[in-house]
Protein backbone atom coordinates (compact mmCIF):
# COMPACT_ATOMS: atom_id res chain seq x y z
CA UNK A 1 0.00 0.00 0.00
CA UNK A 2 1.19 3.44 -0.85
CA UNK A 3 1.51 5.73 2.17
CA UNK A 4 -1.47 8.05 2.27
CA UNK A 5 -1.69 11.61 3.41
CA UNK A 6 -3.46 11.25 6.74
CA UNK A 7 -6.18 13.73 5.72
CA UNK A 8 -7.34 11.37 2.95
CA UNK A 9 -9.80 8.81 4.25
CA UNK A 10 -10.28 7.34 0.77
CA UNK A 11 -9.29 3.85 -0.19
CA UNK A 12 -6.22 4.26 -2.41
CA UNK A 13 -7.87 2.00 -4.96
CA UNK A 14 -10.61 4.60 -5.41
CA UNK A 15 -8.17 7.34 -6.34
CA UNK A 16 -7.74 8.59 -9.88
CA UNK A 17 -5.57 6.20 -11.83
CA UNK A 18 -5.99 3.19 -9.54
CA UNK A 19 -6.83 -0.10 -11.26
CA UNK A 20 -8.36 -2.98 -9.38
CA UNK A 21 -8.72 -6.36 -11.10
CA UNK A 22 -10.73 -8.86 -9.02
CA UNK A 23 -11.04 -12.57 -9.84
CA UNK A 24 -11.30 -12.03 -13.56
CA UNK A 25 -11.81 -15.16 -15.65
CA UNK A 26 -12.54 -15.58 -19.31
CA UNK A 27 -13.27 -18.75 -21.27
CA UNK A 28 -13.38 -18.77 -25.06
CA UNK A 29 -15.42 -21.56 -26.58
CA UNK A 30 -14.03 -23.02 -29.78
CA UNK A 31 -15.38 -25.87 -31.88
CA UNK A 32 -13.62 -28.70 -30.07
CA UNK A 33 -12.68 -27.28 -26.70
CA UNK A 34 -12.93 -24.46 -24.22
CA UNK A 35 -9.84 -22.30 -23.92
CA UNK A 36 -9.31 -20.66 -20.55
CA UNK A 37 -7.88 -17.31 -21.57
CA UNK A 38 -7.82 -15.91 -18.06
CA UNK A 39 -8.16 -17.85 -14.85
CA UNK A 40 -9.00 -15.98 -11.66
CA UNK A 41 -6.71 -13.01 -12.24
CA UNK A 42 -6.47 -10.39 -9.50
CA UNK A 43 -4.22 -7.38 -9.64
CA UNK A 44 -3.98 -4.01 -7.89
CA UNK A 45 -2.25 -1.17 -9.63
CA UNK A 46 -1.60 1.96 -7.63
CA UNK A 47 -1.99 5.41 -9.20
CA UNK A 48 0.98 6.68 -11.17
CA UNK A 49 2.71 3.32 -11.46
CA UNK A 50 4.28 1.98 -14.62
CA UNK A 51 3.22 -1.66 -14.80
CA UNK A 52 4.28 -4.02 -17.59
CA UNK A 53 2.45 -7.26 -18.43
CA UNK A 54 4.61 -9.96 -19.99
CA UNK A 55 4.03 -13.59 -20.83
CA UNK A 56 4.04 -16.07 -23.68
CA UNK A 57 1.61 -15.77 -26.59
CA UNK A 58 -1.87 -16.76 -25.53
CA UNK A 59 -1.42 -15.92 -21.86
CA UNK A 60 -4.26 -13.43 -22.08
CA UNK A 61 -2.26 -10.28 -21.36
CA UNK A 62 -3.80 -8.42 -24.28
CA UNK A 63 -7.23 -9.76 -23.34
CA UNK A 64 -6.73 -8.42 -19.83
CA UNK A 65 -5.70 -5.04 -21.24
CA UNK A 66 -8.74 -4.93 -23.54
CA UNK A 67 -10.91 -5.63 -20.50
CA UNK A 68 -9.32 -2.74 -18.61
CA UNK A 69 -10.11 -0.59 -21.66
CA UNK A 70 -13.75 -1.66 -21.52
CA UNK A 71 -13.46 -3.15 -25.02
CA UNK A 72 -14.20 -6.66 -23.73
CA UNK A 73 -16.35 -7.78 -20.85
CA UNK A 74 -14.82 -10.30 -18.48
CA UNK A 75 -16.63 -13.63 -18.29
CA UNK A 76 -16.59 -13.25 -14.52
CA UNK A 77 -14.97 -10.94 -11.99
CA UNK A 78 -14.75 -7.17 -11.98
CA UNK A 79 -12.38 -4.43 -13.06
CA UNK A 80 -12.54 -1.06 -11.38
CA UNK A 81 -10.75 2.10 -12.40
CA UNK A 82 -10.83 5.12 -10.08
CA UNK A 83 -12.92 2.88 -7.83
CA UNK A 84 -15.77 2.52 -10.34
CA UNK A 85 -16.39 -0.56 -12.49
CA UNK A 86 -15.42 -0.26 -16.13
CA UNK A 87 -18.13 -1.71 -18.33
CA UNK A 88 -17.63 0.10 -21.61
CA UNK A 89 -14.89 2.28 -23.09
CA UNK A 90 -14.57 5.45 -21.04
CA UNK A 91 -12.07 7.86 -22.61
CA UNK A 92 -12.27 10.10 -19.57
CA UNK A 93 -10.73 7.41 -17.42
CA UNK A 94 -8.69 5.38 -19.91
CA UNK A 95 -6.66 6.19 -23.01
CA UNK A 96 -5.61 3.28 -25.23
CA UNK A 97 -2.60 2.96 -27.55
CA UNK A 98 -2.58 -0.01 -29.92
CA UNK A 99 0.23 -1.95 -31.56
CA UNK A 100 -0.44 -0.56 -35.01
CA UNK A 101 -0.71 3.18 -34.55
CA UNK A 102 -4.29 2.79 -35.88
CA UNK A 103 -4.45 6.41 -36.94
CA UNK A 104 -7.11 7.39 -39.45
CA UNK A 105 -5.18 7.81 -42.70
CA UNK A 106 -7.57 10.44 -44.08
CA UNK A 107 -7.04 12.77 -41.11
CA UNK A 108 -4.02 14.93 -40.32
CA UNK A 109 -2.03 14.26 -37.16
CA UNK A 110 -3.86 16.98 -35.25
CA UNK A 111 -7.28 15.85 -36.52
CA UNK A 112 -6.39 12.35 -35.37
CA UNK A 113 -5.47 13.65 -31.91
CA UNK A 114 -8.68 15.69 -31.83
CA UNK A 115 -10.81 12.73 -32.85
CA UNK A 116 -11.90 11.64 -29.34
CA UNK A 117 -12.76 15.26 -28.50
CA UNK A 118 -14.70 15.64 -31.75
CA UNK A 119 -16.74 12.56 -30.82
CA UNK A 120 -17.85 14.36 -27.67
CA UNK A 121 -18.66 17.55 -29.55
CA UNK A 122 -15.92 19.73 -28.02
CA UNK A 123 -15.66 23.12 -29.78
CA UNK A 124 -13.12 23.41 -32.58
CA UNK A 125 -10.87 26.01 -30.95
CA UNK A 126 -10.67 24.12 -27.68
CA UNK A 127 -9.99 20.89 -29.55
CA UNK A 128 -7.18 22.45 -31.55
CA UNK A 129 -5.58 23.91 -28.43
CA UNK A 130 -5.66 20.56 -26.63
CA UNK A 131 -4.33 18.70 -29.66
CA UNK A 132 -1.44 21.14 -29.99
CA UNK A 133 -0.64 20.72 -26.33
CA UNK A 134 -0.70 16.91 -26.63
CA UNK A 135 1.45 16.91 -29.77
CA UNK A 136 3.94 19.19 -28.04
CA UNK A 137 4.06 16.79 -25.09
CA UNK A 138 5.03 13.88 -27.36
CA UNK A 139 7.62 15.98 -29.18
CA UNK A 140 5.71 16.51 -32.41
CA UNK A 141 5.25 20.27 -32.34
CA UNK A 142 4.85 21.54 -35.89
CA UNK A 143 3.87 18.18 -37.37
CA UNK A 144 0.13 18.59 -36.83
CA UNK A 145 -0.70 19.25 -40.48
CA UNK A 146 0.91 16.05 -41.74
CA UNK A 147 -1.03 12.97 -42.68
CA UNK A 148 -0.06 9.60 -41.16
CA UNK A 149 1.60 8.40 -44.39
CA UNK A 150 3.96 11.37 -44.16
CA UNK A 151 5.16 10.28 -40.71
CA UNK A 152 7.65 7.60 -39.68
CA UNK A 153 6.59 4.58 -37.60
CA UNK A 154 7.88 6.17 -34.39
CA UNK A 155 6.15 9.47 -35.14
CA UNK A 156 2.87 7.67 -35.81
CA UNK A 157 3.08 6.03 -32.39
CA UNK A 158 3.78 9.44 -30.84
CA UNK A 159 0.60 10.76 -32.47
CA UNK A 160 -1.20 7.70 -31.15
CA UNK A 161 0.08 8.41 -27.62
CA UNK A 162 -0.95 12.06 -27.98
CA UNK A 163 -4.42 10.86 -28.97
CA UNK A 164 -4.52 8.62 -25.90
CA UNK A 165 -3.57 11.52 -23.64
CA UNK A 166 -5.63 14.32 -25.18
CA UNK A 167 -8.57 13.85 -22.82
CA UNK A 168 -6.16 13.69 -19.89
CA UNK A 169 -7.32 10.31 -18.56
CA UNK A 170 -5.54 9.10 -15.41
CA UNK A 171 -4.79 5.72 -17.04
CA UNK A 172 -2.94 4.96 -20.26
CA UNK A 173 -3.16 1.38 -21.58
CA UNK A 174 -0.63 0.32 -24.20
CA UNK A 175 -0.90 -2.91 -26.18
CA UNK A 176 2.56 -3.72 -27.55
CA UNK A 177 2.85 -0.17 -28.81
CA UNK A 178 6.41 -0.44 -30.07
CA UNK A 179 6.35 -4.01 -31.41
CA UNK A 180 6.26 -2.90 -35.04
CA UNK A 181 9.19 -0.49 -34.68
CA UNK A 182 12.84 -1.18 -35.38
CA UNK A 183 15.24 -1.67 -32.47
CA UNK A 184 16.71 1.85 -32.36
CA UNK A 185 13.34 3.58 -32.68
CA UNK A 186 12.02 1.24 -30.04
CA UNK A 187 14.71 2.27 -27.53
CA UNK A 188 14.16 5.95 -28.26
CA UNK A 189 10.42 5.58 -27.93
CA UNK A 190 10.89 3.80 -24.60
CA UNK A 191 12.85 6.76 -23.26
CA UNK A 192 10.29 9.16 -24.71
CA UNK A 193 7.47 7.26 -23.06
CA UNK A 194 9.23 7.38 -19.69
CA UNK A 195 9.70 11.13 -20.12
CA UNK A 196 6.00 11.61 -20.95
CA UNK A 197 5.01 9.36 -18.07
CA UNK A 198 7.18 11.32 -15.63
CA UNK A 199 5.74 14.60 -16.94
CA UNK A 200 2.10 13.54 -16.69
CA UNK A 201 2.03 11.15 -13.73
CA UNK A 202 -0.34 8.74 -15.50
CA UNK A 203 -0.83 5.15 -14.49
CA UNK A 204 0.57 3.13 -17.39
CA UNK A 205 -0.20 -0.51 -18.13
CA UNK A 206 2.03 -1.71 -20.91
CA UNK A 207 1.90 -5.08 -22.67
CA UNK A 208 5.04 -6.34 -24.39
CA UNK A 209 6.84 -9.46 -25.61
CA UNK A 210 10.25 -7.94 -24.96
CA UNK A 211 11.73 -8.80 -21.56
CA UNK A 212 14.36 -6.09 -21.91
CA UNK A 213 11.71 -3.50 -22.66
CA UNK A 214 9.66 -4.77 -19.70
CA UNK A 215 12.44 -4.41 -17.14
CA UNK A 216 13.72 -1.16 -18.64
CA UNK A 217 10.37 0.61 -18.45
CA UNK A 218 8.58 -0.85 -15.45
CA UNK A 219 8.14 -0.12 -11.78
CA UNK A 220 6.53 -3.51 -11.63
CA UNK A 221 6.53 -6.43 -14.05
CA UNK A 222 3.56 -8.81 -13.95
CA UNK A 223 4.45 -12.18 -15.44
CA UNK A 224 1.63 -14.30 -16.84
CA UNK A 225 1.52 -17.90 -18.03
CA UNK A 226 -0.54 -19.44 -20.79
CA UNK A 227 -3.37 -21.99 -20.69
CA UNK A 228 -4.80 -21.12 -18.34
CA UNK A 229 -3.79 -17.45 -18.42
CA UNK A 230 -2.91 -16.40 -14.88
CA UNK A 231 -0.39 -14.33 -12.97
CA UNK A 232 2.66 -16.35 -11.90
CA UNK A 233 4.90 -13.65 -10.54
CA UNK A 234 5.12 -9.93 -9.82
CA UNK A 235 8.54 -8.30 -9.81
CA UNK A 236 9.40 -4.92 -8.34
CA UNK A 237 12.02 -3.22 -10.47
CA UNK A 238 14.13 -1.23 -8.01
CA UNK A 239 16.40 0.35 -10.60
CA UNK A 240 16.66 4.12 -10.11
CA UNK A 241 15.07 6.59 -12.46
CA UNK A 242 15.75 7.98 -14.93
CA UNK A 243 16.63 4.68 -16.49
CA UNK A 244 19.73 4.72 -18.65
CA UNK A 245 21.12 2.52 -21.36
CA UNK A 246 24.03 1.41 -19.09
CA UNK A 247 21.61 -0.32 -16.73
CA UNK A 248 20.82 -2.87 -19.43
CA UNK A 249 24.18 -4.57 -18.86
CA UNK A 250 24.06 -4.36 -15.04
CA UNK A 251 23.60 -7.35 -12.69
CA UNK A 252 20.25 -6.21 -11.28
CA UNK A 253 18.84 -5.89 -14.75
CA UNK A 254 20.15 -9.29 -15.81
CA UNK A 255 18.81 -11.02 -12.70
CA UNK A 256 15.32 -9.60 -13.21
CA UNK A 257 15.27 -10.50 -16.86
CA UNK A 258 16.45 -14.07 -16.08
CA UNK A 259 13.74 -14.51 -13.51
CA UNK A 260 11.06 -13.50 -16.00
CA UNK A 261 12.58 -15.72 -18.67
CA UNK A 262 12.54 -18.78 -16.40
CA UNK A 263 8.81 -18.29 -15.76
CA UNK A 264 8.05 -17.90 -19.42
CA UNK A 265 10.15 -20.88 -20.51
CA UNK A 266 8.37 -23.03 -17.96
CA UNK A 267 4.91 -22.15 -19.18
CA UNK A 268 5.51 -21.85 -22.90
CA UNK B 1 10.84 10.24 -73.13
CA UNK B 2 8.23 10.80 -70.47
CA UNK B 3 5.16 8.58 -70.54
CA UNK B 4 2.88 11.61 -70.70
CA UNK B 5 4.50 13.02 -73.87
CA UNK B 6 4.65 9.56 -75.42
CA UNK B 7 0.97 9.11 -74.77
CA UNK B 8 0.17 12.47 -76.35
CA UNK B 9 2.25 11.52 -79.38
CA UNK B 10 0.43 8.22 -79.80
CA UNK B 11 -2.93 9.97 -79.67
CA UNK B 12 -1.76 12.56 -82.23
CA UNK B 13 -0.45 9.79 -84.48
CA UNK B 14 -3.80 7.97 -84.30
CA UNK B 15 -5.68 11.13 -85.21
CA UNK B 16 -3.36 11.82 -88.15
CA UNK B 17 -3.69 8.21 -89.34
CA UNK B 18 -7.44 8.45 -89.06
CA UNK B 19 -7.35 11.38 -91.46
CA UNK B 20 -4.68 10.07 -93.83
CA UNK B 21 -5.54 6.37 -94.26
CA UNK B 22 -9.04 6.88 -95.71
CA UNK B 23 -7.93 9.91 -97.75
CA UNK B 24 -5.07 8.04 -99.38
CA UNK B 25 -7.47 5.23 -100.31
CA UNK B 26 -5.64 2.61 -98.22
CA UNK B 27 -8.84 2.07 -96.24
CA UNK B 28 -12.21 2.44 -97.99
CA UNK B 29 -14.25 5.42 -96.72
CA UNK B 30 -17.14 3.05 -96.06
CA UNK B 31 -15.09 1.17 -93.44
CA UNK B 32 -13.42 4.20 -91.94
CA UNK B 33 -14.47 7.67 -93.02
CA UNK B 34 -11.77 10.30 -92.54
CA UNK B 35 -11.84 12.35 -89.36
CA UNK B 36 -12.69 15.51 -91.27
CA UNK B 37 -15.70 13.99 -93.05
CA UNK B 38 -16.86 12.56 -89.70
CA UNK B 39 -16.62 15.96 -88.06
CA UNK B 40 -18.36 17.64 -91.00
CA UNK B 41 -21.15 15.06 -90.87
CA UNK B 42 -21.55 15.70 -87.15
CA UNK B 43 -21.44 19.46 -87.63
CA UNK B 44 -24.01 19.64 -90.43
CA UNK B 45 -26.47 17.62 -88.35
CA UNK B 46 -25.44 19.12 -85.02
CA UNK B 47 -29.07 19.69 -84.10
CA UNK B 48 -29.93 16.05 -84.52
CA UNK B 49 -26.89 14.91 -82.53
CA UNK B 50 -27.51 17.48 -79.84
CA UNK B 51 -31.03 16.24 -79.45
CA UNK B 52 -29.84 12.63 -79.28
CA UNK B 53 -27.14 13.58 -76.78
CA UNK B 54 -29.68 15.16 -74.46
CA UNK B 55 -31.79 12.00 -74.58
CA UNK B 56 -28.77 9.81 -73.88
CA UNK B 57 -27.43 12.07 -71.12
CA UNK B 58 -30.81 12.10 -69.45
CA UNK B 59 -30.98 8.31 -69.48
CA UNK B 60 -27.38 8.02 -68.26
CA UNK B 61 -27.95 10.47 -65.43
CA UNK B 62 -31.05 8.75 -64.10
CA UNK B 63 -29.57 5.28 -64.51
CA UNK B 64 -26.36 6.44 -62.78
CA UNK B 65 -28.41 7.72 -59.87
CA UNK B 66 -30.07 4.34 -59.42
CA UNK B 67 -26.95 2.30 -60.11
CA UNK B 68 -24.58 4.25 -57.89
CA UNK B 69 -27.01 5.25 -55.17
CA UNK B 70 -28.48 1.78 -54.91
CA UNK B 71 -25.12 0.09 -55.38
CA UNK B 72 -23.47 2.06 -52.59
CA UNK B 73 -26.42 1.68 -50.23
CA UNK B 74 -26.87 -2.05 -50.75
CA UNK B 75 -23.12 -2.62 -50.87
CA UNK B 76 -22.77 -0.89 -47.51
CA UNK B 77 -25.49 -3.05 -45.97
CA UNK B 78 -24.21 -6.29 -47.46
CA UNK B 79 -20.60 -5.41 -46.64
CA UNK B 80 -21.21 -4.62 -43.00
CA UNK B 81 -23.64 -7.35 -42.04
CA UNK B 82 -22.44 -10.94 -42.27
CA UNK B 83 -25.83 -12.62 -42.78
CA UNK B 84 -26.97 -10.78 -45.90
CA UNK B 85 -23.43 -11.11 -47.19
CA UNK B 86 -23.56 -14.90 -47.03
CA UNK B 87 -26.99 -14.94 -48.63
CA UNK B 88 -26.61 -12.32 -51.33
CA UNK B 89 -22.96 -12.11 -52.35
CA UNK B 90 -22.70 -15.43 -54.22
CA UNK B 91 -25.86 -14.61 -56.19
CA UNK B 92 -24.66 -11.13 -57.08
CA UNK B 93 -21.20 -12.34 -58.03
CA UNK B 94 -22.52 -14.98 -60.40
CA UNK B 95 -25.09 -12.56 -61.80
CA UNK B 96 -22.20 -10.26 -62.62
CA UNK B 97 -20.75 -12.93 -64.89
CA UNK B 98 -23.98 -13.27 -66.90
CA UNK B 99 -24.19 -11.12 -70.06
CA UNK B 100 -27.16 -9.09 -68.87
CA UNK B 101 -27.82 -7.77 -72.36
CA UNK B 102 -29.80 -10.95 -73.02
CA UNK B 103 -32.38 -9.56 -70.61
CA UNK B 104 -32.87 -6.38 -72.58
CA UNK B 105 -35.70 -7.73 -74.80
CA UNK B 106 -37.54 -8.60 -71.61
CA UNK B 107 -37.04 -5.07 -70.34
CA UNK B 108 -38.60 -3.64 -73.48
CA UNK B 109 -41.61 -5.82 -72.88
CA UNK B 110 -41.87 -4.54 -69.32
CA UNK B 111 -41.00 -0.88 -69.84
CA UNK B 112 -41.60 -0.21 -73.55
CA UNK B 113 -39.02 1.04 -76.03
CA UNK B 114 -38.73 4.53 -74.54
CA UNK B 115 -36.24 5.90 -72.03
CA UNK B 116 -37.58 3.75 -69.15
CA UNK B 117 -36.30 0.45 -70.48
CA UNK B 118 -32.85 1.98 -71.15
CA UNK B 119 -32.70 3.46 -67.68
CA UNK B 120 -33.78 0.20 -66.07
CA UNK B 121 -31.32 -1.88 -68.08
CA UNK B 122 -28.34 0.46 -67.63
CA UNK B 123 -29.09 0.91 -63.92
CA UNK B 124 -28.92 -2.84 -63.33
CA UNK B 125 -25.89 -3.10 -65.55
CA UNK B 126 -23.95 -0.50 -63.52
CA UNK B 127 -25.44 -1.46 -60.16
CA UNK B 128 -23.65 -4.79 -59.78
CA UNK B 129 -19.99 -3.65 -59.90
CA UNK B 130 -20.75 -0.63 -57.72
CA UNK B 131 -22.39 -2.81 -55.11
CA UNK B 132 -19.66 -5.43 -55.21
CA UNK B 133 -16.90 -2.81 -54.87
CA UNK B 134 -18.66 -1.04 -52.01
CA UNK B 135 -19.25 -4.30 -50.16
CA UNK B 136 -15.61 -5.28 -50.67
CA UNK B 137 -14.47 -1.83 -49.55
CA UNK B 138 -16.45 -1.99 -46.34
CA UNK B 139 -15.33 -5.53 -45.62
CA UNK B 140 -11.65 -4.67 -45.97
CA UNK B 141 -11.71 -1.82 -43.47
CA UNK B 142 -8.98 -2.33 -40.91
CA UNK B 143 -10.82 -3.67 -37.81
CA UNK B 144 -8.11 -2.02 -35.72
CA UNK B 145 -9.45 1.40 -36.77
CA UNK B 146 -12.92 0.46 -35.56
CA UNK B 147 -11.51 -0.87 -32.31
CA UNK B 148 -9.55 2.36 -31.79
CA UNK B 149 -12.68 4.41 -32.44
CA UNK B 150 -14.60 2.27 -29.95
CA UNK B 151 -11.87 2.76 -27.33
CA UNK B 152 -12.37 6.51 -27.74
CA UNK B 153 -16.06 6.11 -26.97
CA UNK B 154 -17.44 6.30 -30.52
CA UNK B 155 -21.07 5.24 -30.82
CA UNK B 156 -22.29 2.93 -33.57
CA UNK B 157 -23.39 5.81 -35.80
CA UNK B 158 -20.19 7.76 -35.13
CA UNK B 159 -18.17 4.73 -36.19
CA UNK B 160 -20.21 4.47 -39.39
CA UNK B 161 -20.00 8.17 -40.29
CA UNK B 162 -16.47 8.92 -39.15
CA UNK B 163 -14.65 5.65 -39.81
CA UNK B 164 -16.48 3.25 -42.12
CA UNK B 165 -17.56 5.78 -44.75
CA UNK B 166 -14.27 7.67 -45.16
CA UNK B 167 -12.31 4.41 -45.08
CA UNK B 168 -14.48 2.93 -47.83
CA UNK B 169 -14.28 5.89 -50.21
CA UNK B 170 -11.36 4.68 -52.37
CA UNK B 171 -12.96 1.32 -53.13
CA UNK B 172 -16.33 2.93 -53.66
CA UNK B 173 -14.77 5.32 -56.18
CA UNK B 174 -13.15 2.50 -58.11
CA UNK B 175 -16.53 0.76 -58.12
CA UNK B 176 -18.15 3.93 -59.39
CA UNK B 177 -15.63 4.13 -62.18
CA UNK B 178 -16.52 0.68 -63.46
CA UNK B 179 -20.21 0.97 -62.64
CA UNK B 180 -20.55 4.40 -64.26
CA UNK B 181 -18.76 3.27 -67.42
CA UNK B 182 -21.11 0.30 -67.62
CA UNK B 183 -24.12 2.60 -67.26
CA UNK B 184 -22.95 4.50 -70.35
CA UNK B 185 -22.40 1.21 -72.18
CA UNK B 186 -25.80 -0.05 -71.08
CA UNK B 187 -27.65 3.04 -72.29
CA UNK B 188 -25.91 3.19 -75.68
CA UNK B 189 -26.20 -0.54 -76.33
CA UNK B 190 -29.90 -0.62 -75.47
CA UNK B 191 -30.46 2.41 -77.67
CA UNK B 192 -28.78 0.58 -80.52
CA UNK B 193 -30.91 -2.51 -80.06
CA UNK B 194 -34.46 -1.26 -79.85
CA UNK B 195 -35.34 2.42 -79.56
CA UNK B 196 -36.38 5.62 -81.25
CA UNK B 197 -34.01 8.19 -79.77
CA UNK B 198 -30.51 8.75 -78.41
CA UNK B 199 -27.00 8.47 -79.77
CA UNK B 200 -27.09 4.70 -79.92
CA UNK B 201 -30.24 4.93 -82.01
CA UNK B 202 -28.55 7.41 -84.40
CA UNK B 203 -25.50 5.17 -84.80
CA UNK B 204 -27.70 2.19 -85.51
CA UNK B 205 -29.94 4.07 -87.96
CA UNK B 206 -27.08 5.56 -89.99
CA UNK B 207 -25.44 2.15 -90.10
CA UNK B 208 -28.46 0.63 -91.83
CA UNK B 209 -28.14 3.22 -94.61
CA UNK B 210 -24.35 2.77 -94.80
CA UNK B 211 -23.66 6.40 -93.90
CA UNK B 212 -20.27 5.83 -92.27
CA UNK B 213 -19.38 9.48 -91.46
CA UNK B 214 -22.60 9.88 -89.49
CA UNK B 215 -22.04 6.54 -87.72
CA UNK B 216 -18.58 7.62 -86.66
CA UNK B 217 -19.81 11.04 -85.55
CA UNK B 218 -22.05 9.19 -83.10
CA UNK B 219 -19.18 6.96 -82.02
CA UNK B 220 -17.02 10.03 -81.35
CA UNK B 221 -19.76 11.49 -79.17
CA UNK B 222 -20.00 8.33 -77.06
CA UNK B 223 -16.23 8.26 -76.78
CA UNK B 224 -16.21 11.86 -75.55
CA UNK B 225 -18.90 11.02 -73.01
CA UNK B 226 -16.91 8.10 -71.61
CA UNK B 227 -13.68 10.08 -71.46
CA UNK B 228 -15.39 12.96 -69.67
CA UNK B 229 -16.91 10.61 -67.13
CA UNK B 230 -13.58 8.96 -66.51
CA UNK B 231 -11.89 12.34 -66.07
CA UNK B 232 -14.54 13.35 -63.53
CA UNK B 233 -13.99 10.20 -61.47
CA UNK B 234 -10.24 10.64 -61.70
CA UNK B 235 -10.61 14.16 -60.35
CA UNK B 236 -12.59 12.79 -57.40
CA UNK B 237 -9.99 10.11 -56.83
CA UNK B 238 -7.23 12.68 -56.79
CA UNK B 239 -9.16 14.70 -54.22
CA UNK B 240 -9.37 11.55 -52.14
CA UNK B 241 -5.71 10.69 -52.69
CA UNK B 242 -5.05 10.92 -48.97
CA UNK B 243 -7.44 8.02 -48.37
CA UNK B 244 -5.50 5.84 -50.71
CA UNK B 245 -2.10 6.25 -49.17
CA UNK B 246 -1.20 5.02 -45.74
CA UNK B 247 -3.12 1.87 -44.91
CA UNK B 248 -4.07 1.30 -48.51
CA UNK B 249 -0.81 1.45 -50.40
CA UNK B 250 -2.04 -0.88 -53.12
CA UNK B 251 -5.07 1.21 -54.00
CA UNK B 252 -2.80 4.06 -54.98
CA UNK B 253 -1.24 2.12 -57.83
CA UNK B 254 -4.63 1.22 -59.22
CA UNK B 255 -5.55 4.87 -59.28
CA UNK B 256 -2.38 6.07 -60.99
CA UNK B 257 -3.18 7.31 -64.47
CA UNK B 258 -0.53 5.15 -66.13
CA UNK B 259 -2.51 1.99 -65.38
CA UNK B 260 -5.86 3.27 -66.42
CA UNK B 261 -7.67 1.89 -69.42
CA UNK B 262 -7.98 4.46 -72.19
CA UNK B 263 -11.76 3.97 -71.96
Amino acid sequence: MQPLANVTPLNPLARAGAIEVRNVSQVFKTANQDVVALSDVSLDIRPGRFVVLVGPSGCGKSTLLMMMAGLQRPGSGTIRINGAPIEKPDPNRVGVVFQEASLFPWLTAEDNVEFPLALRGVAKTERRAKAEEALKLVGLEGFGKRHPHELSGGMKQRVSIARGLVQDPPVLLMDEPFAALDEQTRMTMGDELLRIWAATGKTVVFVTHSLTEAVYLADEVVVMSARPGRIVDTLQVQLPRPRTYDMLSGDTFGALRDRIWRHIRKSA
Amino acid sequence: MKAQTLRTLIIIALIVLWELLPRSGLVPELFLPSLSSTLIAGWTDAGEYGHALITTLYEVAIAMLFACGGGILLGAIVGSLPRPRILIMPIVSSLYAVPLVILYPVFTVWFGIGAESKIAFAAIYGFLPTMLATAAGIQTIDPQLLLAARSMGATMSQRLMRVVLPAAIPTVLSGLRVGGALVIVGVVVSEMLISSAGIGYLISRYRTVLDSPHVFAGVLLVLALAILFNAAIRLLERKAAIWQTGTRGAARDVASPALQPAT
